[in-house]
């Protein structure tokens, strides 16, 4: 028998209570963490969405082809130059309100286009030279505030003194938005234009070349000297004081903070080299330096989980060390390389201090076109966007963390994925 | 040439080199009689080597070096001109005719333009020597060695000597990149603690660097004792450990003891991916989510709590951590051997029991390396604090108030235009090496104590 | 629940255990007796083990682990809802084929068990547990003078017979034994056997061995499994010099395992 005293059987039931407790405080813990960061990127995403619309006005214009072509009939930069743009979409606007003559008046209604608009509309005959002389409907861009306002975003019940708009201002938007002149339409400019210092005209091509020369520079740099390395390590460093020093290194570098590589770069890249500030090529190798260490750590872990028995093999008929590291043991741990890789890229691709530090921090309104134009990165433009005074720079920043976080976590789940599906168990 | 079209070049000369060398190869092997040493590929691989590496390094020595040499050589040709003129005046003088000589700035005075005129005189001509030198190295040695190929010897053996040294080099770059780390860091903070007084810096409790108004003022520069700074740092790590350490912890027991195979694979993805999100996201959210809500909550309570306070900080980066703890510590409570479970169990342990008090010990050193890692985390992270916590140094212990951080001070002395030689510059140095310092120590110490774990249960 | 003999300790009927899809035994229907040693022997994969562990619900750990039948213990079938796992291995104790002392110290180890169940409530109480068990598991006079040294140091089968002494100290009824000298030597193996043999006099063993000789050397009563099946279960002797079964004969005689 069992003995079933009651003593026992009390002791058992707090025990099990304990039990319970420790469980509890378990899904409380991951429900918590999970609820934390769902909190995180709802909060960041209801924010967002928003910024992929932008509000148009719909303008009537006719301008002349005298004014911007020269003689061959093309597109003359010099003519166009010297066309106030800005004048022709202003007086354009303003025939939607005949009743307003006070210049005062106008001054305020021109404020509510965007101080870019005037470029935009440049652009579009650049474009489209054909369209000259012809009465054409063109949508261009409305002020921040403007967007701000059609988004209800825009918050009314602050004194008027101390808002950006007006009541009057706001009556005009009203019947802009009514008699559908302005409306929320997709915001392009986002995601074809570089930084700007008007909201309406910021996207976020400019970081994304950024990011993608500086990630080029990085995985050129890393990926060789990290497989080489690991090969070193685990095929033919000799056991020694020299081999434990190099693997406290490599760990030490992994959990180095990622300013200091910052520092690193600011002093020997940018100070002793004098290779040029704000480029991706320095932000590529302070970036690679960081991410040796994840490949290396990634790749060791890979290569020592194939079984030696494939190495021996390969020795047996007669294969060098090296043949049988290269031939034989690498390709089999190459998904682990890959998803250590791709790990280490990610990280690289959210990193932000060390950029900060090597001046690719600057407001940089072209796109860059070389390894060592100035140029900025995503998360970077994210710290300056989130650092704007406009209201307008917020959304914009959301939605490029969006973007930003969506990218990272198709790279990190592709990174599990391949972990999971060539995970051998030997 | 530019360094690209060079470094294309002798790529394109190796591999014809490599080409040659492996037919005229095989050809030989063909009509030999005895057995060759070695594939054809071999001697392609010897002489692809001997052409690309001693004119690549040719080139980086050079495009490295060039541009230091023609600087040096100006600031003389500067200094015999104009013997008034002082280190700094010739630093300045030398920027300006880069500037010309690129043309990026013009100037009207002549003998500016004259130096600048010869200055990129002179870097043409350096330029050419560096594109001379290194196609003549690199097709001299690229024909002298495929043009002698002798299938007797073995080329094999040369071939995986070389990589093997390429691969003991790739190893060595981890030293070299702490070295580097250790050396910038301390030349750059030894030029500051000339300025400045080392012990001023280590116990001063007065952080203003941006006191100075004037750069003419006598007493130009701010104060830079470090203490308030570090107070700072170490308050926000320990709100973020005091968020982070039970979370994680308890979450990293409940999956690697209690959750079945399913919740455990679905949750530890999960986590694993939102540990990849960017700190700078992070920062976004403290700052402007986090920040405000705590804020207002404090105003509700009837607390003065600060816009950039160090809780909302803190709390952020513990959100930003638990991920980092409970996947760690997930790893070193599976490391521990299931026959210790199993040994506990049999006895009529329950699972908690068997938790608290076999399972947890063992991986005790384990968690506490984890734990120092984390730390060294909270401790080096950047941008959640750039964008939430403050910029004044208040020696003060209030999660309330504001802080600063030693990261934020290197962000906010360091953006921006930098001059090598302002003290607000040398001091983030300063900081940076005190950073590095600071993990260094956590970092070996979690390093030491891990490793002991593993050895017990090899 | 009528057993026609009083000294019945264990009763299984009909008892299968799947892993997943995979059966592991199929319907085995043993008795064991009260302080005896039962030995269970097979070819590796037989079931042998995985039987055992049935016995104090040991497979309960592993998640996709189903069993089906009875088990009866003192006439109480262990797998009903009734029963707490906790409280039946505190009565069915278990030794493992490796030698699993916690990373604690000596007199930590023995006192785990009794902590847990709430027996010996001071410390004189529990050194006291602690020297009569280790007294039992004829381990005293090798480590009475460092009780505090960490129990991983000793050797291997001091180790085990720490794990002994360790099941001892919950007072349990019976005590299975998983291959628990395979992983030592001669002579440890030999002090476990003579421990075994004195501990049957208070305690149920089942223990099951690879080797042959131990289950003639030790038990009373052996069974032998094979394939998931039970081909023949009696006494010792007899199972040694003239089994029923040609399969048995065939063991016993080295043509197979």
């Amino acid at each position: 028998m069992i003995d079933k005293n009651i003593d026992q059987l009390k002791r058992l039931k707090l025990r099990k209570n304990a039990e319970m407790r420790l469980k509890v405080y378990g899904i409380l813990s991951i429900s918590l963490a999970l609820i934390m960061l769902s909190t995180l990127m709802i909060s960041i995403g209801l924010s967002g969405y928003s910024a992929l619309q932008q509000a148009y006005v719909k303008l009537e214009i006719n301008v002349d082809s005298k004014k911007v072509l020269d003689e061959k009939g093309g597109f003359s930069n010099q003519k166009a130059l010297l066309v106030n743009w800005d004048g022709i979409v202003s007086n354009s606007f303003i025939t939607n309100f005949p009743e307003i003559t006070k210049r005062s008046e106008k001054r305020s209604l021109r404020a509510l286009m965007s101080s870019n608009a005037g470029y935009e509309l440049r652009q579009y005959f650049q474009k489209n030279p054909d369209d000259l002389d012809e009465n054409i409907t063109i949508w261009l861009s409305a002020s921040d505030d403007f967007d701000q306002y059609m988004k209800g975003r825009f918050n009314t019940s602050v004194d008027e003194k101390d808002r950006r708009l007006s009541n009057q201002q706001l009556k005009w938007i009203d019947f802009l938005a009514m008699e559908k002149i302005s409306k929320l339409k997709f915001n392009t400019s986002f995601f074809v234009n570089a930084d700007s210092r008007e909201p309406e005209s910021a996207g976020i091509l400019g970081a994304v070349v950024g990011s993608t020369l500086t990630l080029t520079i990085t995985i050129l740099f890393a990926l060789p000297l990290a497989v080489m390395a690991s090969v070193y390590l685990e095929y033919f460093a000799k056991p020694g004081r020299l081999t434990d020093f190099i693997e406290v290194n490599i760990n030490n570098l992994a959990a180095i903070p990622s300013i200091v590589f910052g520092l690193l770069g600011l002093s020997v890249f940018l100070g002793f080299f004098g290779l040029p500030r704000s480029a991706p090529l320095v932000g590529g190798l302070c970036l690679g330096l960081m991410t040796i260490p994840t490949i290396i750590i990634a790749s060791r872990a890979s290569i020592r989980a194939v079984p030696p028995s494939i190495k021996d093999a390969a020795l047996a008929l007669g294969a060098s060390r090296m043949q049988a590291a290269l031939h034989h043991v690498l390709p089999l741990a190459a998904p682990g390389i890959l998803t250590g890789t791709i790990i280490g890229m990610a990280q690289a691709l959210g990193e932000t201090a060390p950029l900060l530090m090597i001046g690719m921090v600057a407001f940089i309104i072209e796109t860059p076109d070389s390894f060592t134009s100035a140029a900025t990165a995503m998360p970077v433009q994210i710290f300056m966007w989130s650092d704007s005074a406009e209201r307008a720079f917020y959304e914009r920043s959301s939605l490029a963390i969006l973007f930003l976080v969506g990218f990272l976590i198709i790279m990190n789940s592709l990174a599990v994925f391949l972990r999971r599906k060539f995970e051998k168990k030997w | 040439m530019s360094f690209s079209t060079l470094l294309l070049l002798i790529i394109a000369f190796s591999l014809c080199s490599f080409f040659f060398s492996s037919s005229s190869a095989f050809k030989k092997i063909k009509s030999a009689t005895s057995r060759p040493s070695a594939l054809p590929k071999h001697y392609g691989q010897y002489s692809l080597a001997w052409t690309l590496f001693p004119a690549f390094l040719l080139l980086i020595v050079f495009t490295i070096i060039g541009p230091i040499y023609v600087d040096n050589f100006f600031k003389q040709q500067i200094a015999l001109t104009e013997a008034s003129y002082d280190k700094a005046k010739i630093e300045l003088v030398l920027a300006m005719i880069k500037n010309i000589s690129n043309g990026s700035i013009s100037s009207d005075e002549p003998k500016i333009l004259k130096l600048a005129d010869e200055y990129s005189n002179y870097l043409s001509k350096i330029y050419l020597f560096r594109t001379l030198s290194v196609l003549l190295l690199s097709s001299i040695l690229g024909i002298i060695i495929s043009s002698n190929i002798n299938i007797l010897k073995n080329s094999r053996v040369k071939v995986e000597t070389f990589y093997r040294i390429l691969f003991f080099v790739s190893a060595v770059i981890a030293i070299f990149t702490t070295v580097g780390i250790i050396a910038s860091l301390l030349y750059e903070s030894l030029r500051f603690f000339a300025l400045y007084p080392f012990f001023d810096f280590l116990f001063g409790l007065h952080w203003a660097p941006n006191i100075a108004i004037r750069s003419d003022q006598v007493a130009a520069q701010g104060s830079f004792g470090m203490l308030p700074v570090l107070l700072g740092t170490i308050l926000v790590a320990l709100i973020a450990m005091i968020v982070a350490l039970p979370i994680g912890l308890f979450s990293a027991i409940y999956l690697a003891e209690f959750a079945s195979k399913r919740v455990r694979d679905i949750i530890k993805p999960t986590l694993e991916v939102l540990a990849g999100i960017p700190t700078v996201v992070y920062g976004y959210f403290a700052a402007l989510t986090a920040a405000p809500f705590i804020r207002k909550i404090g105003m509700t309570l009837g607390l003065d709590v600060s816009s950039e306070s160090a809780l909302a900080a803190g709390a952020v980066m513990g959100i930003m951590i638990i991920p980092f703890i409970s996947s760690l510590s997930d790893d070193i409570i599976n490391s521990v051997p299931q026959s210790l479970r199993d040994g506990s169990l049999g006895l009529g342990a329950t699972k908690a029991e068997t938790t608290i008090k076999v399972v947890l010990p063992a991986a005790f050193p384990g968690l506490v390396g984890a734990f120092l890692l984390a730390v060294s985390r909270a401790i080096g992270e950047t941008m959640i604090v750039v964008m939430a916590a403050g910029l004044s140094a208040n020696l003060t212990i209030n999660p309330l108030e504001t802080v600063t951080t030693v990261t934020v001070q290197i962000v906010s002395l360091l953006t921006g235009d930098t001059e090598f030689d302002d003290i607000k510059t040398l001091s983030a140095f300063g900081l940076g090496l005190a950073l590095f310092a600071f993990t260094l120590i956590l970092n070996v110490i979690a390093l030491v104590v891990s490793r002991r774990l593993s050895e017990q249960y090899d | 629940m009528v057993d026609k003999k009083n000294n019945l300790k264990f009763k299984t009927k009909n008892v299968s255990v799947f892993y997943g899809s995979k059966q592991a035994i199929n319907k085995i229907s043993l008795d064991i007796e009260e302080k005896q040693i039962t030995a269970l022997i097979g070819p590796s994969g037989c079931g042998k083990s995985t039987f055992l562990r049935c016995l104090n619900r040991m497979n309960d750990v592993i998640s996709n682990c189903s069993v089906n039948g009875k088990i009866l213990l003192d006439g109480n079938n262990i797998y009903s809802d009734e029963i707490d796992p906790v409280l039946l291995r505190a009565k069915v104790g278990m030794v493992f084929q490796k030698p699993n002392p916690f990373p604690k110290s000596i007199f930590e180890n023995i006192a785990y068990g009794p902590r847990i169940h709430g027996i010996g409530n001071n410390r004189a109480e529990l050194t006291d547990l602690v020297h009569h068990s280790l007294e039992q598991a004829g381990l005293i006079d090798e480590v009475k003078d460092r009780l505090d040294d960490i129990a991983t140091g000793l050797s291997g089968g001091q180790q085990q017979r720490i794990c002994i002494a360790r099941a001892i100290a919950v007072n349990p009824d019976v005590i299975l034994m998983d291959e628990p000298c395979s992983a030592l030597d001669p002579i440890a193996t030999a002090k476990i056997e003579e421990l075994m043999s004195s501990l049957s006099k208070s305690y149920t063993i089942i223990i099951v061995t690879h080797s042959m000789q131990q289950a003639g050397r030790v038990s009373q009563k052996t069974a032998f499994f094979h394939m998931g099946d039970l081909i023949e279960y009696g006494e010792t002797p007899k199972i040694f010099t003239q089994p029923d079964q040609q399969k048995t004969q065939d063991y016993i005689t080295g043509r197979f395992g």
